[in-house]
């Protein structure tokens, strides 16, 4: 039997999101029968692949102009594509940001922190600007909602689950929750 | 009897009294309507439309809060067609504002984010969250976050309707709209009284106790129905706590306060910083010294023994609970026949009804005509004072005699002094319904002619301590007068006594204190005993309407305390 093929990886995000992820534990090892991680934030491939996958996992706010080409990329090589957490599916915390004026908030978290000396804003040409935060389906479309901060591990597991046999999941009870 | 009007709620045949709204029918029925903006203790006002049905024949949805029953009607509560009315509405609601909940202390008791649990909202589709709105900390005891608002208007009626303060209100208008206290001025600096019922009506986090913020959710915490001890009218309370620790007191909405209570009642238990009394003291060598209850108990008992019965004098204060009050005159009366008496006046001055001949706080809202008389209620029993100021509001007249410049004039019909209480009299002769008030300082020639009233008005009494009612009709007086005595008993609870009334008691050969707290009294005491706080033990009072209402044990009370009315018990054993 062919695996099935996923791919996550993560954009404005606190990495929670893939510890529940990590959080399934053996039910993580009984997945790996049937699916296949092609690439995650956390081995040494990172990009899925050009040939694509079936389901992507998205987890983060869209922060900055390189999770835009991170998004994009994914919707472009994934058939499912779910936002997973709220900052991914709501924007979360990243989204407080836009209540702050950028400049403000870059002087405030390079220059004011209290733990900073000498401290400087970074302004590579190479770096991602950053954008007004914004959850991922104000980018790309978006298939699968699962919010949560983090889903629990039992509501990753379910997701999964239903989207292996081949069912939209429908979140209800210890499944939808948006703490 | 009222009239019945049969309907059909999701196919169900139900019987429905004429006048009640759909949502009454429906929740009559044991059919859950949901709703945000709708609370059983104000009017329905249809604010924030999760209630909408289908009803046969209407053109629309329309709010099942206030829409009447009528003959022949037809509802669907959760067509297809409603659902997805409501989840609409549900995600407009959470991308107005910011109703982000992680970060929220109302997550997991919030009402808006039960219903978008329950209509399995994954995902909103419009941006959020807008422009900031404003936090305001300004109130001592809760903080107001206007991004957590939906703008139900719960706690404006709350304010106007329970409260009767008319603090509250809108300003703005469309997305702009926000609630505000006295056409915008900071809560803090508002003409709010700090009853704190805003707070305990409030569906979502907007209003945050300071105290109890963060500090349990709804299935972490136990909660006691109990009774407030600040004051006679004895308002029903919920003592939330968590293990052992209380969080924060709320209002009963079943009992006669209706869910207020007034800034004392809801607040004043967390800014208690005297030092509690762990263990009985002696005195040795001029310093009180931690001591056993063994020993204490048998230098009491000493000292009324070899004192005459006509020279022993035990007084307790009316904060006492019942089975105390009555072990305290069994023994100190019953057995060794001392002089008695308490602390506070308990209106033992005058003949007027008590009682079951007396109002109770639902007669007060139906008088057509109060007269307050020797009491300020807005500051000395704040509860009925919201009462007669919502009595007021719906047409009451509010007759006051008194020389006072109270806050009440604002509210009379006609003021009367003191001397000219016959005119207050024959105003209340000429009404329906009268109901009057009395305090401990009427002049008693004056209560004398209210007498009059007796058969015409219901009378409240109000007494100036939380146990009045039984001290008074076990016949204590307030009869203090230590320094007559050779050995003495007081009986403190939680109060504290005047420098004066310390230093007549130190007069006394022996003195002997029962008391929660350090305090000046309990330096120059011979014996001192620890006494529980009213919610660490079960008890009853009487409550100013004469009713007997139950205190609760809320949390366990500290090693090696022993209840007040055990250790009378164990005390005229020894005598």
């Amino acid at each position: 039997m062919t695996k099935i093929k996923i791919a996550t990886d993560w954009l404005a995000a606190c990495a929670g999101c893939h510890m529940s992820i990590l959080d399934m534990d053996e039910r993580l090892v009984e997945l790996l029968d049937k699916i296949e991680i092609t690439s995650c934030p956390i081995t040494d491939l990172k990009h899925p692949p050009k040939d694509g996958v079936t389901v992507g996992i998205l987890t983060g706010a869209v922060n900055n102009t390189s999770h835009l080409e991170v998004s994009k990329m994914m919707r472009e090589r994934c058939q499912v594509l779910v936002s997973l957490g709220d900052c991914s599916v709501l924007g979360g915390v990243p989204l407080m940001r836009n209540q702050v004026d950028m400049e403000e908030a870059l002087r405030r978290a390079y220059i004011e922190t209290e733990s900073t000396v000498d401290g400087f804003i970074p302004r590579s040409e190479e770096l991602a600007k950053p954008i007004p935060a914004r959850p991922v389906d104000q980018v790309v479309k978006v298939d699968v909602y699962l919010p949560g901060c983090p889903p629990s591990a039992e509501a990753i597991h379910y997701v999964l689950s239903e989207l292996l046999e081949g069912r939209v999941p429908v979140l209800k009870d210890q499944v939808l929750k948006y703490d | 009897m009222d009239k019945v009007v049969h309907i059909k709620i999701n196919g169900h045949h139900i019987r429905a009294r004429a006048g009640q709204t759909v949502m009454e029918a429906a929740k009559g029925a044991g059919i859950d309507i949901p709703s945000l903006c709708h609370h059983p203790a104000v009017k329905p006002l249809g604010a924030c439309r999760i209630c909408l049905v289908e009803i046969e024949r209407q053109r629309g949805l329309q709010p099942a809060c206030t829409f009447p029953v009528m003959e022949g009607m037809r509802v669907e509560t959760e067509s297809p067609k409603v659902v997805a009315e409501r989840k609409f509405l549900l995600e407009l609601l959470f991308s107005e504002g910011n109703h982000y909940c992680p970060f929220c202390e109302s997550s997991g008791d919030c009402e808006l984010q039960a219903l978008a649990y329950r209509y399995g909202l994954d995902h909103w589709v419009y941006p959020n969250p807008g422009e900031p709105k404003a936090v305001d900390g300004t109130r001592q005891y809760f903080i107001m976050d206007h991004n957590r608002c939906i703008l139900c208007r719960r706690c404006i009626r709350a304010c106007s309707e329970l409260a009767a303060n008319n603090t509250l209100g809108v300003i703005f208008r469309g997305a702009k709209t926000k609630v505000c206290a006295d056409g915008d001025v900071p809560f803090g600096e508002s003409s709010c009284v700090t009853c704190g019922t805003c707070l305990q009506i409030c569906p979502t986090g907007a209003l945050i106790d300071r105290q109890s913020a963060y500090a349990g959710r709804e299935a972490q915490v136990e909660r006691t129905k109990s009774v407030c001890m600040f004051c006679s009218v004895g308002c029903g309370t919920e003592i939330i706590t968590r293990a052992g620790r209380i969080l924060r007191v709320e209002g009963e909405w079943e009992e006669h306060n209706h869910g207020v209570l007034c800034e004392r009642g809801r607040f004043l238990p967390f800014k208690e910083q005297r030092q509690r009394i762990k263990t009985p003291l002696i005195r040795q060598d001029g310093r009180m010294v931690p001591t056993s209850w063994e020993e204490a108990l048998w230098a009491i008992a000493q000292a009324i023994k070899s004192t005459s019965n006509k020279k022993i004098g035990a007084w307790t204060t009316c904060r006492t609970l019942n089975l105390t009050l009555s072990e305290f005159v069994a023994v100190f009366l019953g057995k060794i026949n001392a002089n008695v008496g308490v602390l506070e006046l308990t209106l033992a001055r005058f003949k007027l009804p008590l009682g079951r001949f007396g109002a109770s706080l639902d007669d007060l809202l139906a008088a057509d005509t109060i007269l307050v008389t020797g009491a300020d209620p807005l500051s000395d029993h704040p509860v009925i004072g919201y009462h007669i100021k919502r009595a007021c509001s719906a047409g009451s007249r509010l007759v006051l005699v008194s020389d006072n410049n109270s806050e009440m004039r604002r509210f009379a019909h006609k003021t009367f002094p003191l001397g000219e209480m016959e005119k207050a009299v024959q105003f209340c002769l000429k009404s329906n319904s009268p109901v009057v008030l009395y305090g401990e300082d009427t002049p008693l020639l004056e209560a004398d002619k209210l007498i009059t009233l007796e058969r015409k008005a219901r009378f409240i009494p109000l007494f100036p301590e939380s146990n009045g009612y039984h001290a008074r009709t076990l016949g204590l007086r307030a009869n203090y007068a230590p320094s007559q005595m050779e050995t003495v008993y007081l009986l403190l609870e939680d109060t504290t006594l005047s420098e004066e009334k310390i230093k007549q008691a130190r007069e006394a050969k022996f003195l002997a204190v029962h008391a929660s707290y350090h305090s000046p009294l309990t330096e120059v005491a011979d014996v001192v005993l620890p006494a529980l706080l009213w919610y660490e033990q079960e008890g009853s009072l009487y409550n100013l309407e004469g009713k007997k209402v139950a205190v609760r044990k809320a949390v366990p009370f500290p090693e090696g305390i022993i209840p007040e009315n055990e250790v009378l018990t164990q005390l005229a054993v020894r005598l």
